[in-house]
């Protein structure tokens, strides 16, 4: 990436250098073709300049004036030591020459004197560090002043010149940053991250900046769990009924259909509809690619969920429900769903904290959920700080959900054998059910179709 | 039109390689209350459940009035619904209240309004001293309690008769005295009949007839006073000397 950009710099400067020549008009013995980058995008922070232009044919520099918009702040910049803040090289090819600088700071002013001068027709380089931006975002211009000497002219001339076409933008900083500066500048935070395990898992800066980062892939996994969801419901009806068919060819249908998500992880499903479907040369919008994959997998399961909630309804239901003239649509519809529904309610809500949990596997091909999102703010800072913050956004949803399946199996109970509530042991520790859930083994069967032989992904 | 109120011709049953009703012939005729008894296994019960076609006979004609229950064209739902049954085991409906259960398949069978059906389930549950109870659901009513209800369940559907099988077997013995009394009340009003039970009492006082059978055959039927006093089969004298 650099070198691509170095040698795009190089023929810019040679295609100018040639406009120019060509013209005929152009002003002798200037820079040609000076940009400058930044690397940071956001203002009111210690920012590197890097500025390169070419020299032109003939054409030497000794002297070099830099002028920052005003609000910029050059107080930070050293001079001396090890490190100092700024650098000058030359370029030519893979080959960087450094040149000795000496530099004065007045004010938004950067003045540099070169020994020997830049020799003609060579790429300049200068790197300005630890230039403190102003806060404002916005497009601001970069003078630059310099002394020509020229060794087409004898004796050797000395030409004035000034570029003041250089543009450089950045934006304002958001509200995450601007906190993460000032904590920053906080000791009580630097003595926090000064403790290793702290700071490597619980750094407050990183967590300010985080959380907006995180919070659209958050909304994400939500928005396609929201359409998922209700779409593996009805799926998953439909397949119980099948499997519960008097045909045949239809029961193996929604048997094969069935034991095959199930049986297959959920991680290889999405490679396929992500990796798989794109080779074959189906091109699907990813959300709905998503959307598809949960809605696919979690109909399998509810498929079960529903039919094992189904059967554990006595005969005696139905048959009674039969004798009083309901044909069998009207006895599934009054009698049989809406125990059902209650049955397997706690279950269900355990299968969608799972569905939910299992949209982090969609950082494997590249959506940006939470886990995606954590991942890259993880491989650019070093810190594990980003995990913590979204492993919090995953427990804001499924710790008040398994309460809910507390509360939904205690009033089950209740209903079912006519326990009233104060007979429930109190469930405790939300925290510690969740981690239960997670390694159930069972994970959405409904508890009467427990058997040795029900294996689970 | 037909003399009988139920109609029971030839009527076998096979589950599987076992015949478990071995040819029964039993006619019903309006008002009767008929108490059918015999030891376990004797077929009692599916037979019971064969005239609503929960079991489906294996041969023989069952005739409800003039309607052929056995006929595969008829429309069995309707016949269901003139056909009242009581469980052992209650089978309410455990998501709906006392009201509720009597209420449903009013309003989705037999499609009366929410007021009628709701009138009508008052006056049923009433009817078996549950008026305090209406608005509870089964599970905060004891066994004998929801039995009632399954009997203002099936009464609501204003069946032309009420086959009632072994509906005390489950209760406890205390609980046994208001469901028996509530059945004899409607032997009273002239409602028709078939009771499957091992409660001899209740067989002596309200049976118009009492059918005692074994092995899958009718063995001996008549009145209380013939068959409990005077039996005349071995099998029948055999089971009376193990129940008395």
């Amino acid at each position: 990436m650099d070198r691509v950009s170095r040698v795009s710099r190089l023929l810019l400067g040679a295609a100018l250098a040639a406009t120019l020549l060509f013209a005929g008009a152009a002003p002798a013995f200037a820079l040609v073709g000076p940009k400058v980058t930044l690397d940071q995008e956001a203002g009111g922070q210690p920012t590197r300049f890097t500025f390169v232009a070419v020299t032109d044919k003939d054409a030497s520099i000794s002297e070099m004036d830099f002028t920052f918009p005003a609000g910029f702040d050059l107080s930070q910049i050293t001079l001396d030591g090890a490190q100092p803040s700024i650098d000058a090289v030359t370029l030519e090819g893979l080959v960087r020459t450094p040149v000795t600088i000496k530099v004065t700071v007045s004010g938004e002013k950067l003045a540099l004197r070169f020994s020997p001068s830049v020799a003609a027709s060579s790429t300049l380089r200068v790197q300005m560090r630890d230039v403190v931006t102003a806060n404002q975002g916005g497009t601001y211009p970069l003078k630059v002043a310099y002394s020509v000497e020229t060794s087409a002219a004898d004796p050797v001339a000395v030409q004035q010149r000034t570029d003041d076409t250089m543009r450089f933008s950045y934006r304002t900083p958001t509200l995450a940053e601007t906190a993460s500066r000032a904590l920053d500048n906080n000791a009580f935070v630097t003595n926090w991250n000064s403790i290793k395990a702290l700071g490597m898992f619980f750094k407050p800066q990183l967590i300010v900046t985080s959380i907006p980062l995180v919070i659209t892939g958050w909304f994400l996994a939500l928005a396609w769990i929201a359409f998922a969801f209700p779409i593996a419901i009805v799926g998953g009806l439909g397949l119980a009924f099948m499997r519960m068919s008097k045909v045949p060819p239809v029961r193996w249908i929604a048997g094969g259909y069935i034991n095959v998500i199930r049986g297959t992880p959920l991680f290889l499903q999405i490679f396929v509809a992500f990796i798989g479907l794109r080779i074959a040369g189906f091109r699907v919008d990813d959300n709905v690619t998503a959307v598809a994959v949960l809605a696919i997998n979690s109909s399998a399961y509810l498929a079960e969920i529903f039919r094992a909630g189904i059967q554990s309804i006595s005969k005696g239901q139905f048959e009674a429900a039969s004798s009083l003239g309901m044909n069998y649509p009207q006895a599934m519809q009054y009698v049989i769903i809406p125990q059902t529904v209650k049955r397997v309610l706690p279950t269900m809500t355990s299968e969608f904290i799972l569905l939910f949990k299992d949209t982090a596997l969609f950082a494997s091909v590249g959506r940006p959920e939470l886990m995606f999102a954590a991942q890259n703010i993880v491989a650019n800072t070093g810190n594990m700080t980003p995990f913590v913050v979204i492993a919090v956004f995953y427990l804001i949803i499924t710790i008040p959900l398994i309460n809910v399946v507390g509360r939904l199996e205690a009033k089950l109970a209740v209903s079912e054998h006519g326990q009233s509530p104060t007979d429930q042991p109190k469930r405790k520790g939300g925290f510690f059910r969740a981690l239960a859930i997670s390694n159930d083994p069972y994970r959405g069967m409904a508890p009467e179709t427990i058997s040795d032989d029900n294996e689970r992904r | 039109m037909s003399q009988y109120i139920v109609d029971i011709q030839g009527l076998h049953k096979y589950f599987g390689k076992l015949e478990v009703l071995k040819g029964v012939d039993l006619q019903v005729t309006k008002g009767e209350v008929v108490v059918i008894l015999g030891p376990s296994g004797s077929g009692k019960s599916t037979m019971l459940r064969c005239i609503n076609k929960l079991e489906q006979p294996t041969g023989g004609k069952i005739f409800l009035e003039d309607i052929e229950i056995t006929d595969p064209k008829t429309n069995i739902n309707r016949v269901r619904e003139q056909i009242g049954m009581v469980f052992q085991s209650f089978n309410l409906f455990p998501h709906l209240t006392a009201k509720g259960n009597v209420m449903l398949a009013q309003r989705k069978v037999l499609k009366r309004s929410k007021s009628e059906a709701d009138r009508v389930a008052e006056v049923q549950l009433k009817r078996v001293g549950l008026g305090d109870k209406m608005d509870n659901f089964p599970a905060q009513l004891s066994g004998g309690q929801q039995q009632r209800v399954a009997i203002a369940r099936a009464l609501a559907m204003d069946p032309h008769v009420m086959l009632f099988d072994e509906v005390t077997s489950a209760l406890d013995p205390e609980l046994v005295r208001g469901v028996l009394d509530v059945m004899k009340e409607l032997a009273a009003a002239g409602m028709t009949m078939l009771v499957v039970t091992h409660e001899m009492g209740f067989a002596r006082d309200v049976a118009s007839r009492v059918v005692f059978m074994d092995e899958g055959v009718i063995q001996e039927q008549g009145t209380p006073q013939q068959v409990f006093d005077n039996p005349q089969n071995e099998r029948t004298k055999d089971f009376l000397g193990h129940i008395t």
